[in-house]
C-alpha cells in the first residue's frame, strides 16, 4: 500500500475516524488501533514478512528488559551484544548475503583462486533496515541508562512499527517517540489540519516532482551510450530532483499522517540543497539517520575527542557504512566515500559546523557567496548521486566520462517537456520561499486568509491530477 | 473534531462534486474528437467507417497501409482499423465492434507481423480507452490487461489523472471547438521520417529476441478466420516489409511464418509476404527496422493493391493460395 495510491486514501481515513471515534480517547485502545493498522498495513505488501517483524520487536523488547534487569555489566553487555548481533544478522541475510558472497569470490578471482558459489534468491522485506535500526537504537539506549525498557508489549510495538515510519522512516529515538505513544493524545484541529497540509506537499513532491523526474532520469541513465554531456548532466539534475521529491515527500505524508494522530515524528529533511557546504547537506538530508549514525556510530567510536586523525578516521567510516546500509553494491560505498571526501576539508579545517543558520534568513534573495556556495554544494552531491543511482560502477565512470565529451551541447533537451521545467522551477520557489519552516507549505498555513490559503491547496490538487507521473515505487522502500 | 470534519466536508465537496461533472464531460468531449485512436474508436462505435475494404493489424497496419491509395486504385471505400502497439487480441476487438456498429466489410487486408500471435500483460497506451470504459466490450478486453485498477473502473475522473494529452485534447475541443480536426486519413497517419537508430539500441540491450505465442490468440485468429468464411468475407494477409537488418533480430522467425503458412493452407485464403521484398533492402523506405516511412509506405501500399489485383485476376489457377515472393532476394 503506497502512499501516494487511493488504497491508502481510503486506509488513512478509516484508521484515523476509529481511533479518534471507536476509541473513546482511551490510549489504550488507541494503541492497539495503532498496532492492528500498521500490521495490516505491514501485511499488504507481503504477510510472510510480518513475521520477521514480529519477531524483531519480541527481540529488542526481552533484551531491553534483560539489559535493565541485568545485575552486572558483563550480563547486560551480554544482551545488548545478542539484540545487535541478531539484529544485524537478519539484515546481513536478508540485504548483504548475495554482496559479501560474490564479492569474496570476485576478490579471490582476483588472486587467481576460483570459487563455486550459490547466491541465495531472497526479497529484501521491505522496511528491514528501518525497522531494525528503530530496535538497536532502543537496545542501545537501554544499555547506555538514557532510558527504561518500556514494559508494556503493546506500545513498545507501535514504537517500532508505526505504520507512518513502518517501511522507511524517519528512523526515531525511543526517548522521542515511545513518550508520545504512551501519553494520552487529545485531538488538536490545528494539528491535524498541519498533518493534511503536510501530506499534500508530500504527495506534490513525489506524484508530480519526483515521479516526472524519474521518468526522464531513467531514460537518461538506462541508455546513458546514447547521450552527450548536456544530457548526461541534466540527467543528474534530474535524478538529484527525483530521490529528494521521493523521498522527502514521503517523509512529508509520514509525518503529516503521524500528526493526524497527534504523534509528531522526527524531522528528516530541511531544504538539503540550499546548503552552503557538505557539512549542512548532511545536517539537512536524511537527518533521522545522519543523527542515527552520529549517536550510534560516531560518538561510540570516540567521535572527534580523540585529535584530527581519529576525527578523520571516524568519518570516513560513518560515511562508508551509511553508504553501505543503503544498499548491497559497490556504487552505494563509493557515494558514501565521495561524501566523506567532499566533507574532509571543512573537518580538517574545523569550518564543519560554520553554516548553523537557515540561508539568508529573513532575506528574499541570497547574497552572491551564499548562491555560489549553494551551486557548489549541489554540483558535489550531484556528482555522488551519479554513482548512488548507477547500476555498477563501470556505470558510473561511463556516465562520468561520456559528461566530459567535446559536443556538450550537440543534443537537445527537447524530449523533456516544458512543463516538468516549470514544476522544477515552481518547486524550487516553492521550497526556497517556505525554507524558514518545517515544510514549505507550513508558510502558507499561518500567513494567509482562508481564501488564499484554499485556493493554492486546490491548485496543488490540480497539479497533482493534471501532472500525475507514472506511478514509482519509492526509492527508499529497497533500503 | 467536528469542526475539522465539517471543514474538510466543506473543502472536499466540491472536488467531489467538480470530478463527476469533469468525468462526464471529458468522456463527452472525446467521444468528438477527430484527432488521434479517439477518431478511430469514435468512427467505430459511431457506426462511421461502413467501408468495403477495412484493415486490419498493429501499428505496421496503421502507418503502412494508405486507404487513399487504396480508394484511387480500387474505387472501393477503404479504412485502416490498424492499432498501435496491439496484438490480434485487441484488433478483434475492433473487428467485434465494427461488425456490430457498421456494415460489415467485403474485404479484410489483415496486417501481420512477428508479435500479432503474442498478448502483452500491460495494457499499452491505455489513455485512449479512457472515453469508452462505459462500453462493456471495451470494458471486458481492458480487463484481460494490467492497465486499470478497480477505482480508475469504479472512482470518477481518476482514471484521468496524468493523463495530459486526453485532457489537453478534452480541453481543446472545449476552448476552441474549430481545432478539432481530423490529423489521420481514415484511420491512416503515414510518418515523414528517415532512419533512426532504434534498432542499433534494441540489438546493443539484446542480441536476439524470441518471439512469444498466447494460444488463445491464436485460437482467436482461427475463430476470426472461422466467422470470415462462414460470412464470405474476403481475407487478405499481408507480411508488409520489414529492414532485412532488423529480420535477424527475433531468433524464431520460421516458426512465425509457419502458423501463417499453416492458417492461409487450412483456411485457403492468400498470404502476401514481402519479407523479402526489394524495399527491404533500402533504408530510405523505413525509419525503424519494422516501420516504412510515408514515402516507404505509399510505395508498398500501390505494390500491395497491384499484387492483390493480380492475385484476383490468377486466383483460379493458383489454387487459392497465392504467396509472394520477391525475385530480387532469389526466392
Amino acid at each position: 500500500m503506497l502512499f501516494n495510491s487511493i488504497s491508502f486514501a481510503i486506509f488513512l481515513p478509516v484508521v484515523f475516524l476509529l481511533y479518534w471515534f471507536a476509541t473513546k480517547g482511551k490510549v489504550r485502545l488507541q494503541n492497539i488501533l495503532l498496532l492492528v493498522a500498521s500490521y495490516f498495513f505491514y501485511a499488504c505488501w507481503d504477510w510472510r514478512f510480518l513475521f520477521l517483524l514480529i519477531f524483531s520487536t519480541l527481540l529488542d523488547y526481552y533484551t531491553g528488559i534483560r539489559i535493565h534487569e541485568s545485575a552486572t555489566k558483563k550480563k547486560s553487555r551480554y544482551w545488548m551484544w545478542l539484540s545487535i548481533v541478531i539484529n544485524l544478522g537478519f539484515l546481513g541475510v536478508f540485504k548483504y548475503y548475495n554482496f559479501f558472497v560474490s564479492s569474496f569470490a570476485d576478490g579471490l578471482a582476483l588472486a587467481g583462486i576460483k570459487m563455486n558459489y550459490a547466491t541465495i534468491s531472497v526479497i529484501l522485506p521491505v522496511g528491514i533496515s528501518f525497522y531494525t535500526f528503530h530496535g538497536i537504537s532502543y537496545v542501545l539506549d537501554i544499555y547506555y541508562k538514557r532510558i527504561k525498557p518500556e514494559k508494556n508489549f503493546v506500545d513498545y510495538s507501535v514504537f517500532v512499527s508505526f505504520f507512518p515510519l513502518l517501511v522507511a522512516g524517519p528512523i526515531e529515538r525511543a526517548t522521542h517517540l515511545l513518550p508520545q505513544i504512551i501519553k494520552e493524545r487529545k485531538f488538536e484541529i490545528a494539528k491535524a489540519v498541519d498533518g493534511l497540509r503536510q501530506i499534500l506537499w508530500g504527495l506534490f513532491k513525489k506524484i508530480v516532482i519526483a515521479d516526472n523526474c524519474a521518468e526522464y532520469a531513467n531514460m537518461i541513465f538506462n541508455n546513458s551510450e546514447s547521450y552527450h554531456g548536456g544530457i548526461l548532466v541534466l540527467g543528474a539534475v534530474l535524478f538529484a530532483f527525483q530521490i529528494y521529491g521521493d523521498f522527502s515527500g514521503y517523509s512529508d505524508i509520514a509525518l503529516g499522517t503521524a500528526r493526524l494522530f497527534g504523534i509528531d515524528l522526527l524531522r528528516n529533511f530541511a531544504f538539503p540543497y540550499f546548503s552552503r557546504d557538505i557539512a549542512e547537506f548532511w545536517r539537512r538530508w536524511h537527518i533521522s539517520l545522519s543523527s542515527w549514525f552520529r549517536d550510534y556510530l560516531y560518538i561510540p567510536l570516540g567521535g572527534s575527542k580523540g585529535g584530527k586523525w581519529m576525527k578523520v578516521r571516524n568519518t570516513f567510516i560513518i560515511f562508508l557504512v551509511s553508504g553501505f546500509w543503503h544498499g548491497a553494491n559497490w556504487t552505494f560505498i563509493v557515494w558514501g566515500f565521495l561524501n566523506a571526501l567532499f566533507i574532509m576539508p571543512s573537518v580538517l579545517m574545523n569550518t564543519n559546523r560554520n553554516n548553523l543558520d537557515i540561508v539568508a534568513k529573513g532575506r528574499i534573495f541570497p547574497g552572491i557567496k551564499d548562491l555560489l556556495s549553494i551551486l557548489l554544494t549541489f554540483t558535489l552531491t550531484l556528482f555522488a548521486w551519479i554513482f548512488f543511482r548507477a547500476d555498477t560502477l563501470s556505470h558510473a565512470f561511463h556516465y562520468i566520462g561520456g559528461i566530459f565529451t567535446t559536443d556538450f551541447f550537440e543534443q537537445s533537451d527537447e524530449f523533456i517537456p516544458r512543463p516538468l521545467y516549470f514544476l522544477l522551477a515552481a518547486f524550487i520557489l516553492t521550497e526556497w520561499y517556505g525554507r524558514e519552516s518545517r515544510y514549505a507549505l507550513e508558510k502558507f498555513g499561518v500567513k494567509y486568509n482562508r481564501i488564499f490559503r484554499w485556493s493554492v491547496y486546490y491548485l496543488i490538487i490540480l497539479l497533482l491530477f493534471v501532472f500525475k507521473g507514472n506511478t514509482q515505487q519509492f526509492i527508499y522502500f529497497q533500503f | 473534531m467536528k469542526k475539522f470534519l465539517l471543514q474538510l466536508f466543506i473543502f472536499l465537496a466540491p472536488l467531489v462534486l467538480l470530478a463527476f461533472v469533469a468525468d462526464r464531460y471529458i468522456n463527452r468531449t472525446l467521444k468528438t474528437s477527430k484527432t488521434g485512436d479517439y477518431a478511430v474508436w469514435n468512427d467505430i462505435l459511431d457506426g462511421k467507417v461502413n467501408s468495403e475494404i477495412v484493415i486490419y493489424g498493429s501499428s505496421r497496419a496503421w502507418l503502412q497501409m494508405n486507404p487513399r491509395i487504396i480508394e484511387d486504385s480500387t474505387g472501393k471505400d477503404a479504412y485502416n482499423l490498424g492499432i498501435d502497439g496491439h496484438n490480434f487480441y485487441m484488433q478483434y476487438l475492433r473487428h467485434d465492434l465494427l461488425l456490430r456498429y457498421n456494415k460489415p466489410p467485403g474485404t479484410i487486408i489483415l496486417s501481420l507481423d512477428n508479435f500479432t500471435f503474442d498478448k502483452k500483460k500491460d495494457l499499452y497506451n491505455p489513455e485512449q480507452f479512457l472515453p469508452y470504459l462505459d462500453n462493456k466490450e471495451i470494458l471486458d478486453a481492458t480487463k484481460t490487461y494490467f492497465g486499470f485498477d478497480f477505482y480508475d473502473y469504479k472512482l470518477p475522473l481518476i482514471r484521468y489523472a496524468g493523463q495530459q494529452d486526453a485532457l489537453k485534447n478534452a480541453l481543446k475541443i472545449m476552448i476552441k471547438p474549430s481545432l478539432n480536426n481530423i490529423d489521420r486519413y481514415k484511420g491512416y497517419s503515414g510518418q515523414d521520417l528517415s532512419w533512426n537508430n532504434d534498432l542499433d539500441r534494441a540489438m546493443a540491450v539484446q542480441k536476439k529476441y524470441v518471439q512469444h505465442f498466447d494460444s488463445a490468440t491464436i485460437r482467436l485468429f482461427d475463430q476470426f478466420l472461422r466467422e470470415a468464411r462462414a460470412t464470405k468475407t474476403e481475407i487478405i494477409m499481408v507480411y508488409s516489409p520489414e529492414y532485412i537488418g532488423g529480420q535477424q533480430f527475433v531468433s524464431n522467425r520460421k516458426e512465425v511464418f509457419a502458423i501463417y503458412d499453416s492458417f492461409a493452407r487450412k483456411y485457403q485464403i492468400p498470404f502476401f509476404d514481402y519479407s523479402k521484398d526489394s524495399m527491404c533492402l533500402d533504408k530510405d523506405f523505413f525509419y525503424n527496422s519494422q516501420h516504412l516511412n510515408s514515402n516507404g509506405a505509399n510505395v508498398f501500399t500501390r505494390k500491395m493493391i497491384r499484387d492483390i489485383k493480380a492475385y484476383r485476376e490468377q486466383k483460379l489457377q493458383s489454387n487459392g493460395i497465392y504467396k509472394i515472393a520477391r525475385p530480387e532476394q532469389g526466392n
